[in-house]
């Protein structure tokens, strides 16, 4: 099973094994990761679900997208150029087994 | 027989809520709801309320469980079958086609503008007089002039928006089957019909950023039928939101000196009284969901087909979530609230209403209107609880 780490600002981390398909967004809200809300539902359209990607994991990410990056641009945290990403948009399973990202300050 | 696994029990019935006492201030109900029957058949409703925040994010965040497709749907019958009442693929692809104006780059390139334009003339005229009822004055036709541009019905008068919008609102709430409320929805109902008909050949061979363009340019663009439903699903939701939002903003920075001295320090924090405003009060307070199955929600039984009402209002002040979430409280921490809706579902105009009341007419109107207040001798009122806002907020300035 793919595996997501949420790595939170006071040291604690969420390890979740989610099955394939399951997006950053929906696995932490299903299981109460706290720190990503995800109001929208994952359609891009309220950026509560910002998330900084470690660095090793960047370049097995899909494009941004024009939707994702205006969404970025909205989010509550400040924007960090490489690692920055939607949740919503992060999806793990045959291509991307594993991944760890950072969870901000702030979502809304 | 295998063992049955024990079954939570079925739903509390509260007859003690009565319609007249939700309508005048439905906060204090909802309290004792939460505390006692969170997931409860409320008869007068004809509707299993759901008022805790955690039970209405269960449910915004299922809609396989809890369908917006609702039978016997009033709301249906106001304004046809638009994607506030259709799941999965077929809101998906109604949503995408029309949200594309409603994204915050386009808000803020081309609607803020307009917004401000708006505004200005409004305030421009109502300067001289020292005095408004706000919400009929300035709140309603702010909403509806820019929702006319936003949809891309240019040819409505403020007025027109105002009343079709009433009106179909009405149609939707219809419970009590009144014949002269149907005869004024549908009267709206074909009035919109009209208008869209005047615009659309003019939109489709001229596209522009309004909805009704994006509805018809899309990729898979939508069809007449889809197109007449939406318009005038947003006709209904997307001006009393923003109208209402603006009256309870208004009225709670006038209600309190302090607040409204350190907002004035500091406008940034306009964005945090849009935020709390909405919180506080939910502009659209509750709406129907229906379950698909027989399904377990905060501890109690519900049957297949169960018409639910979602109480976002409810949700919103739910002390489990909130601290002292009775108070209006620009500094309270940043905590997400349901007032948009949640999941798929999530309201389109919440961007569009940003812009239009934190960054425009709020700021504007404290700066143009010399030491606005309330008026002494005619007090604020507020109302409702599917739709709730300030009924009349009468205020005075310095000339
Ligand atoms: S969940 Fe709303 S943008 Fe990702």
């Amino acid at each position: 099973m793919p595996k997501i780490t949420y790595h939170h600002a006071d040291g604690n981390q969420d390890v979740l094994d989610v099955p394939g398909g399951s997006t950053v967004m929906r696995s932490a809200v299903s299981n109460g990761v706290r720190g990503i809300v995800g109001e929208c539902g994952g359609q891009a359209m309220c950026a509560t679900c910002h998330v900084y990607v470690h660095t090793p994991y960047l370049d097995r990410l899909p494009e941004i997208s024009e939707d994702e990056e205006e969404m970025l641009e909205c989010a509550a945290a400040e924007r960090d150029e490489s690692r920055s990403r939607l949740g919503c948009r992060l999806t793990v399973g045959d291509e991307l087994p594993e991944i760890e990202i950072d969870v901000p300050k702030a979502q809304v | 027989m295998t063992a049955m696994k024990p079954q939570a029990p079925s739903a509390p019935i509260a007859d003690w809520v009565a319609l007249d006492a939700l309508h005048a201030d439905p906060f204090p109900i909802y309290t004792r709801l939460r505390a006692e029957a969170p997931v409860a058949w409320v008869p007068a409703a004809n509707r299993y309320l759901v008022t805790r925040y955690a039970d209405v994010h269960t449910v915004d965040a299922d809609q396989d469980t809890f369908s917006a497709d609702e039978s016997h749907s009033l709301m249906k019958r106001a304004m046809g079958h638009s994607m506030l009442r259709k799941d999965g693929p077929a809101h998906q692809r109604e949503r995408k086609a029309a949200g594309v104006p409603l994204r915050p780059n386009q808000v803020k390139q081309r609607w803020t503008p307009i917004f401000r334009r708006n505004a200005e003339e409004l305030i421009n005229r109502l300067r001289p007089g020292g005095g408004a009822e706000l919400v009929d004055e300035f709140a309603a036709p702010f909403a509806a002039r820019n929702l006319a541009e936003i949809v891309g019905l240019p040819n409505a008068s403020a007025r027109d928006m105002r009343t079709w919008s009433q009106t179909m609102i009405d149609g939707t709430g219809n419970y009590a089957n009144d014949p002269d409320v149907w005869a004024r929805a549908e009267r709206s109902y074909y009035e919109v019909d009209e208008a869209l008909d005047e615009m659309i050949p003019h939109l489709r061979a001229n596209p522009d950023g309004s909805m009704v363009s994006a509805m018809l340019h899309a990729d898979d663009p939508l069809d007449i039928e889809e197109i007449r439903a939406n318009v005038k699903m947003t006709i209904g939701g997307g001006l009393n939101e923003p109208r209402d939002v603006l009256g309870v903003a208004v009225h709670a920075l006038l209600a309190e000196q302090r607040r409204r001295d350190r907002v004035m320090a500091d406008q940034s924090l306009f964005a945090s009284v849009f935020d709390e405003s909405v919180r506080y009060v939910a502009p659209i307070g509750m709406y129907p969901r229906q379950t698909t199955r027989e399904v377990e929600l905060g501890g109690t039984l519900l049957p297949a087909g169960a018409r639910l009402g979602v109480v976002v209002g409810s949700a919103n002040r739910d002390e489990r979530q909130f601290s002292d979430p009775d108070i209006f409280d620009i500094n309270r921490e940043k905590k997400p609230h349901v007032a948009f809706g949640g999941g798929a579902h999530y309201c389109l105009g919440a961007w569009a209403a940003k812009a239009s009341v934190a960054t425009v007419a709020l700021p504007m109107l404290f700066d143009r209107l010399p030491h606005l207040r309330l008026d002494p001798d005619h007090p604020a009122q507020a109302a409702g609880w599917v739709f709730r806002g300030m009924t009349e907020l009468p205020v005075v300035w310095d000339l």
